[in-house]
């Protein structure tokens, strides 16, 4: 594009100078710090890791912790936080937040319950109606926000309600248990699945964790979308104006983060086979924690999904750790308290160059 | 005045990780002069300033201020020993009024020790006034243009009473008839005694205002000149190590079609915004191949007609015609207009045109991401090859393409968004002040580029504060008064002159 002549501005000396002899240590240390902080999440994951052995009570010679139901159950009980934030992460990016994701769960887990038990439907049907239902009520959201342009704090807030609401509604208040079978009342043996693992190893809520995780980390690393959705956290009216399709984005974010709600809620009915509509209450805020920790701003524009997934499992080992050591639940709070201002102090100290 | 100079700075160093932005320099400062700082964009003078002003506190080498060695602990520290800064990117709360910002910090109080509003508005006008801007005090600053709020930030300055004013480029952003009047208070300034630091790439604002030039280059001083006996040329030199040749509009290609024709557009706001002057019968058209210049004073509404030729005006009942290639064209917003190959350059670049914590790279490809994915995955190669394509033929000034693009100079900034809307592959390039804050030698190479995809038969146009600017590069100048076009000059009758005139209305009434 440059001009073939020969002028002085076309030769502008960009190549050589300064950037050759002082550089290559500070930059390499850069490179060192920098990646320090754009993976705290990990090293903070492996460093609870370590000090969870350290400290981890062992019986007949052998860590608790590190045995292999222990660990299964540390992945079941981060999964359906894990799955929620990772669809946080992507409102989070945008500079949202979704508050409604607890109540979405519930919402989808009392749906499970009543159309497969009540309605009799088959497990398919099942989960297509409510992941469509958690998908809806968060693009409507998304909706909102986007054409209304309320902040997504209040839309979400009352979404929380509002979800809570229909919740109470469809089941009567009451939570709707879930007894497996042929006959009339009952779901499909199959569902029970949900509370099983791979193996007698893997939990399956774990692998759905997992490979949403995996399959998350790899449309936020590659597509074009994760590049909309940074972009507008990043600078919105820029976006907008560099042809972003700023609506349609935000909207996708928020169906995207109903959707993994909804999900969730139907592998909590799974697992705990009934559906309440209590169920998740305070999720949202667990989730909330899981991106933090992992590294991704509220501001909005910058964070990854390696970090969230790191987050989620921090926080899920850091229970595990304190239960095992019988430490009070109260406690285990404050801890978790104390995990995130230090993560997000962590943040603070990134510098800012590359 | 004395022999002590009012500030001394010796063997400022100061780096940024592998960036050496400021290497032992000393600078000067004597009471009632104006001395100029002038170097390529990121030649270090907006760091070297920054050390004076407090923002840097971690950097090597001393600062004197009237014989006594000072250390300043922040900006406000700077500010109580005497030292005000207009900082080259504005620094202004956009959810406060003119008046809130001006005394952010310091406000005026009453007996009762609440906030003495009326004062600080009072103050705030008179201050406003001395430069000639004329804006109610109450108003939002985030509803005001570029150049008002850099009024504003001047306004804060001087308001201060410093005996050290730093300015770096104070304007940027205005036209002439606001430079002028901002002249005449530096000119009283000086004869109060303050010290003042002015940076511009402005070379005929230095000629008028300065009494000693200081030329940096790769954050070392190049050297001191004379400016009444050095010439332009020397001074260049001194900049960028080598002459940079006049630009010369002539051997240009014939423009071919119409590719944009406006007739009477007037857009009627829903809810009128004070401050914007949205379109109120405009009519002009721009040849394939053609670069079209818009003049005005400020609020002259040049920035408010291009954003509605973008489909990113304020919203409103539109009247009027505007066709591209013959076919009507009304974007509902930047979207449809980039798929008709229009695109737009905005002004104030940290506002609407970058996501600054984001990288370079990050950036530049955001307009044309959709033809560098393959099923919506982006394919990095050629992101990587695009990018260091864009930013060799700008010669942007950055560390990596992976740096956060605030890490960058405000020239190289303002060169990143016009790499990012070039890369669109745009037939009508709309350009709102694209040389806002760029270097000699980088405006000479952007007004090369343009004149190159002129010739390969983009349609160009380009909203201005700068006249030379507009007189050398413009076939055509379109002069707008309140929203309405009032003279459209071709080159050969544009003159500073005739278009000052039509500015200022003067033939308004004719047209009526
Ligand atoms: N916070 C920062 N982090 C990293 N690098 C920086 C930072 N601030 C400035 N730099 C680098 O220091 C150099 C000098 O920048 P500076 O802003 O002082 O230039 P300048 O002379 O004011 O240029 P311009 O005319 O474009 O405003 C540039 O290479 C810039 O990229
Ligand atoms: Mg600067």
């Amino acid at each position: 594009m440059n001009s073939p002549n020969p002028t002085a501005v076309a030769e502008a000396p960009p190549e050589t100078p300064p950037r050759r002899r002082p550089i290559r240590l500070p930059q390499d240390r850069h490179a060192i710090v920098d990646s320090f902080f754009r993976f705290q999440s990990l090293f903070g994951l492996v460093a609870v890791f370590v000090i969870a052995i350290a400290v981890s009570p062992v019986r007949n010679g052998e860590s608790v912790f590190l045995s292999s139901g222990n660990l299964a159950n540390i992945v079941r009980a981060v999964s359906e936080i894990g799955i929620i934030a990772v669809g946080m992460t992507f409102v989070i990016l945008i500079g949202g937040i979704d508050l409604s994701v607890g109540a979405v769960l519930g919402l989808a887990a009392v749906g499970s319950a009543t159309l497969m038990v009540d309605s009799g439907m088959a497990i398919m049907p099942t989960v297509l109606i409510v992941l469509f239902i958690g998908t809806a009520f968060g693009a409507t959201q998304g909706a909102i926000v986007a054409r209304l342009g309320i902040q997504s704090f209040i839309v979400t807030l009352a979404g929380l309600q509002a979800a809570r609401g229909i919740a109470r509604m469809w089941s009567g208040g009451l939570g709707i248990p879930i007894a497996y079978g042929d006959g009339p009342q009952e779901a499909p043996q199959a569902f029970s699945m949900l509370s099983g693992s791979i193996n007698g190893i893997l939990p399956v809520p774990a692998l759905l964790f997992l490979a949403i995780g995996v399959g998350a980390l790899l449309v936020l690393r590659s597509t074009a979308f994760a590049r909309h959705v940074y972009a507008i956290g990043g600078n919105e009216k820029a976006a907008r104006l560099s042809g972003v399709p700023v609506r349609r984005v935000r909207i996708t974010v928020f169906a995207i983060s109903g959707l993994l709600a909804a999900l969730a809620g139907i592998i909590h009915a799974g697992q705990l086979n009934q559906g309440s509509p209590n169920d998740g209450a305070g999720y949202e805020l667990d989730a909330i924690a899981a991106v933090v920790i992992g590294g991704t701003s509220l501001a909005g524009g910058s964070g990854s999904m390696g970090g969230t997934i790191a987050g989620a499992l921090l926080l899920g080992i850091l229970n595990n750790i304190l239960a095992l050591n019988n430490i009070d639940a109260n406690v285990q709070l404050v801890v978790k308290g104390l995990v995130i201002v230090a993560a997000a102090a962590l943040q603070k100290l990134r510098p800012r160059i590359a | 005045m004395t022999e002590r100079p009012l500030v001394r700075m010796t063997g400022i160093g100061k780096r940024f990780g592998g960036v050496h932005a400021c290497r032992d320099i000393d600078l000067t400062v004597r009471a009632g002069e104006v001395h100029a700082l002038l170097g390529e964009n990121g030649a270090g003078k907006s760091t070297l300033i920054n050390v004076l002003s407090g923002v840097i506190t971690e950097y090597d080498g001393a600062i004197e201020l009237e014989g006594r060695p000072v250390s300043f602990a922040g900006p406000s520290d700077a500010q109580r020993a005497g030292i005000a800064t207009i900082h080259q990117e504005l620094d202004l709360v956009a959810g406060l009024s003119i008046a809130e910002n001006m005394f952010l910090g310091r406000e005026p109080r009453t007996r009762l020790g609440t906030v003495d509003i009326r004062r600080m508005r009072r103050q705030a006008t008179d201050h406003l006034r001395a430069l000639g801007a004329d804006l109610d005090p109450r108003r939002l600053v985030g509803s005001l243009r570029v150049g008002e709020q850099q009024l504003v930030e001047i306004g804060r300055a001087l308001s201060l009473d410093a005996r050290v004013l730093i300015m770096d480029e104070p304007t940027a952003a205005l036209a002439d008839a606001e430079v002028e009047r901002l002249f005449a208070t530096i000119a009283e300034l000086r004869r109060a005694g303050v010290g003042i630091v002015y940076i511009s790439h402005r070379m005929a604002e230095i000629e008028v205002v300065a009494d000693r030039v200081t030329v940096l280059r790769n954050g070392s001083v190049a050297g001191s000149v004379d400016p009444k006996t050095a010439s332009r040329d020397d001074i260049i030199q001194l900049m960028v190590g080598r002459s940079v040749d006049a630009l010369f509009g002539e051997g240009r290609n014939e423009p071919g079609d119409v590719l944009l024709d406006v007739h009477g557009l007037a857009v009627t706001p829903r809810r009128p915004t004070p401050g914007r002057t949205e379109p109120a019968g405009v009519d002009l058209s721009v040849r394939a191949g053609e670069i079209v210049g818009l003049a005005g004073l400020m609020g002259a509404g040049r920035t408010e007609l291009l954003e509605t030729l973008f489909g990113a005006g304020g919203s409103g009942r539109r009247a009027g015609q505007v066709t591209i290639d013959g076919r009507p064209y009304r974007p509902h917003g930047p979207r449809s207009a980039l798929a008709r190959g229009v695109a737009f350059v905005p002004e104030d670049r940290r506002g609407a045109g970058l996501m600054l914590e984001h990288s370079v790279t990050d950036n530049v490809v955001l307009s044309a991401l959709s033809t560098l994915t393959t099923l919506g995955l982006v394919r990095r190669q050629a992101v990587k090859r695009t990018v260091a394509g864009q930013l060799s033929a700008l010669a942007v000034k950055a560390a990596s393409p992976a740096v956060a693009t605030a890490t960058l100079s405000g020239g190289n900034q303002q060169k990143v968004v016009f790499a990012k809307q070039l890369l669109t592959r745009p037939r009508l390039l709309l350009l709102d002040e694209p040389t806002r804050g760029v270097d000699i030698g980088a405006k000479a190479e952007i007004y090369r580029l343009l004149h190159q995809l002129a010739d390969t038969g983009m349609a160009i146009l380009l909203a201005s504060s700068e006249l030379p600017e507009l007189l050398s590069l413009c076939d055509r100048v379109v002069v707008l008064h309140r929203g309405r076009t009032v003279a459209a000059l071709p080159r050969a009758s544009a003159t500073q002159q005739a278009i000052l005139a039509a500015a200022n209305g003067d033939d308004a009434k004719e047209t009526r």
